[in-house]
């Protein structure tokens, strides 16, 4: 009887043993910003999947199983930092993962340094986010900076300049602009238009552009103006060379608009889905198990961003103390499934970078890094 | 540059249509009701959706989908005018919260129906491509320009030859004389609050095909409309028309020379310099019981 008893009251202590972690995900499940922000979450959910049904993760000797706490920040700075106050001091989470705005990311920056929680981003692309010194910030993509650097270096060869740009009138638009500007050369830059959120004609800019007679145009902008800009390039009877940003290599991409309007058309990618390399044909196999589509660079980068929080937490021995897992990603280095993840010393990891190209029948091929060349179908 | 100014001139003829439709609307309501509906930019948002929605799902014909959107907006009028603003009547300062607050419950009711992401609307058969000399504009495009152009002209034939126009006029110059000479001003302040919101529901129709339907969509034409109206005069219908095609048109014209993301500063430099020289705007006429 005295061992029942004993099992009985013991029983939910063996329950609690398999410890819930709460982690926080800032994203947008609204907003300007909802459709990529649906590839973050898939990213995210896939990895805690599969975290959780491997039995979770060991930490001093306990298993932990991992819930994700969800704000949605709607690509809106206020909702961003009121969104990580709130996971910091309410949801009291030892770390915080994703967003997908630059400004909204700089507004959750400041807030993740106070509470001495990290902020690990896994989208943002604002090449200043990493350079504000705040040592809570990670980023697990490349940033801006690091995919023009490749962009620039092809364009380069190419021969595609005078180059134009339709960008964002935020720090991803005026920063890929300036850093294209940076490494290209002045000279080499055409006409620059920029863009609010939210605006869907994009009229004065072909005008400017078939006036300058531009070689080639790069569009810095996500999905949705970018299916935009593209048909109303296309529909003016512009021919001019079409650069685009890693939204823009995605079979969703292709269901916005047509093969004919994007045939030629280049794109810097995180993460050439269909690529012959074993650690993402792996990822976008599982990936498309379980969601039946294609798999997405966002999605990538967000499931590899979890992974390396869990990874950090089991390195540093905790599971709560914010301070200690920010020093064990500092020093972290992980095999993911975008490539070896190492973060800089302000925080900045280097994943490679990749330039694909819409074939005229829909699929797209690698184009760069040379040593990863491969033909329409692998990009 | 010439071929920039053109087709910058007719991008403008076309935004400034979306604003004439907005600030049709919103001029014929005020000058009968007395009331500026600043829910008029989301009634404009409700008709893209509207007319999506039975493009889509009812009726594969544009046409019809935008006759039978424009009519339901316009029973969606009557039923604001009734619930909301005849209730209202009287009580500017309450009207114009009211409008307000049916800026966020039309625009969270949208979301909640059809979610926050933008929708695409394909229209094939205004998709084909019109040149015009080295140019090339879709067929929506123009059609835009062309529907409102004959819609300005049989609103203005409407107001003048008409019966119910001329009874329109009259409320609108004097409400209480209206009434004294037999106008059934009740019936007149239901039909163009109706005639208004399917005006609103035709530029949404319209515009949607050549850019997207999200719930947004009708913020920025809101304002240009209202700048539109203000630039061509309060209460003046065609001030409304003239103001919102300027605005459109210097608006585009001013991309070729200035930065694109200080378009929308050039409408309301254009609106405001305009006022400082006639503060009554283009066509203003003196509205009794104002001022």
């Amino acid at each position: 009887m005295r061992t029942l008893v004993a099992l009985v009251l013991l029983f939910p202590a063996v329950v609690l043993s398999q410890n819930k972690v709460a982690i926080g995900i800032v994203t947008s499940l609204s907003g300007p910003m909802a459709a990529p922000g649906k590839f973050q979450m898939n990213g995210f959910r896939l990895a805690e999947e599969e975290i959780n049904g491997a039995g979770g993760f060991a930490v001093g000797g306990r298993k932990h199983t991992v819930e994700l706490k969800v704000q949605d920040t709607r690509a809106n700075p206020a909702e961003g930092a009121s969104a990580m106050q709130r996971l910091a001091t309410v949801d009291k989470v030892p770390l915080v993962l994703g967003e997908l705005h630059s400004g909204v990311a700089a507004a959750e920056a400041p807030i993740a340094q106070d509470y001495a929680v990290p902020l690990i981003l896994t989208i943002p692309t604002g090449p200043g986010l990493t350079e504000q010194g705040n040592r809570f910030l990670f980023r697990v993509n490349a940033n801006n900076d690091q995919l023009t650097a490749a962009l620039a270096e092809f364009v380069a060869k190419q021969g595609w300049t005078p180059l134009s740009f339709i960008a964002w009138n935020n720090d991803a638009g005026r920063g890929g602009v300036n850093g294209m500007k940076r490494l290209l050369g002045e000279t080499k830059i055409g006409y620059t238009g920029y863009f609010n959120v939210g605006e869907v004609d994009f009229s004065s800019h072909v005008s400017n552009i078939r006036a300058q007679n531009a070689r080639a145009v790069m569009l810095l902008m996500d999905e949705e103006p970018g299916s935009l800009a593209i048909k109303q390039l296309r529909d003016a009877g512009l021919k001019t060379q079409l650069i685009g940003t890693l939204a823009m290599g995605s079979d969703r991409f292709l269901a916005r608009l047509d093969a004919a309007r994007l045939e030629g058309m280049v794109q810097y990618n995180a993460f050439p889905p269909n690529a012959s390399v074993p650690r993402i044909k792996a990822f976008s196999d599982r990936y498309r198990k379980k969601y039946g589509e294609e798999a997405h660079g966002f999605a990538a980068q967000s499931y590899d961003g979890l992974m390396l929080a869990v990874a950090a937490m089991q390195k540093a021995g905790t599971t709560t103390d914010g301070a200690k897992i920010r020093d064990a990603l500092a020093a972290l280095e992980h095999d993911g499934v975008i490539g070896r993840i190492r973060f800089d010393a302000k925080g900045q990891a280097s994943p490679p970078v990749y330039v694909t190209q819409w074939c005229a029948n829909g699929s797209r091929r690698v184009l760069y890094p040379e040593s990863l060349k491969a033909d329409c179908g692998a990009g | 540059m010439l071929t920039s100014i053109l087709e910058q001139t007719v991008n403008g003829l076309m935004a400034g249509s979306v604003y004439v439709l907005i600030a049709l609307g919103m001029v014929l309501i005020y000058g009968v009701m007395h009331v500026l509906n600043f829910a008029h930019g989301v009634l404009f948002m409700l008709g893209g959706y509207v007319c999506h929605f039975i493009f889509t799902r009812v009726t594969g014909s544009y046409l019809l989908a935008i006759v039978l959107s424009m009519a339901v907006l316009a029973a969606i009028g009557i039923a604001l005018e009734r619930g909301v603003f005849r209730p209202l009547q009287g009580n500017l300062r309450n009207q114009v919260i009211a409008s307000l607050g049916l800026i966020l419950a039309i625009e969270h009711l949208v979301i909640a129906v059809w979610g926050p992401n933008a929708l695409q609307f394909k229209v094939p058969a205004t998709s084909a491509l019109v040149p015009l000399g080295e140019l090339r504009f879709p067929v929506q495009h123009l059609l835009v320009i062309a529907v409102t152009l004959t819609v300005v002209a049989a609103l203005f034939i409407f107001l003048r030859r008409s019966k119910f126009g001329t009874a329109v006029r009259a409320a609108s110059q004097d409400r209480q004389s209206a009434m004294v000479v037999g106008i059934p001003v009740e019936r007149i302040d239901w039909i163009t609050f109706a005639l208004g919101t399917a005006l609103a529901a035709l530029g949404g129709a319209l515009i949607g095909p050549l850019f997207l339907v999200f719930p947004q969509m009708g913020d920025a034409p809101m304002v240009k409309g209202l700048a539109g109206i203000l630039l061509g005069g309060m209460g003046s219908v065609p001030g409304a028309v003239i103001g919102g095609l300027l605005i459109g048109v210097v608006e585009s014209l001013s991309t070729l020379v200035l930065p694109t993301d200080y378009r929308d500063s050039v409408a309301f430099f254009i609106m405001v310099a305009i006022l400082l020289v006639r503060p009554r705007g283009l066509f203003g006429v003196r509205v009794r019981g104002e001022d």
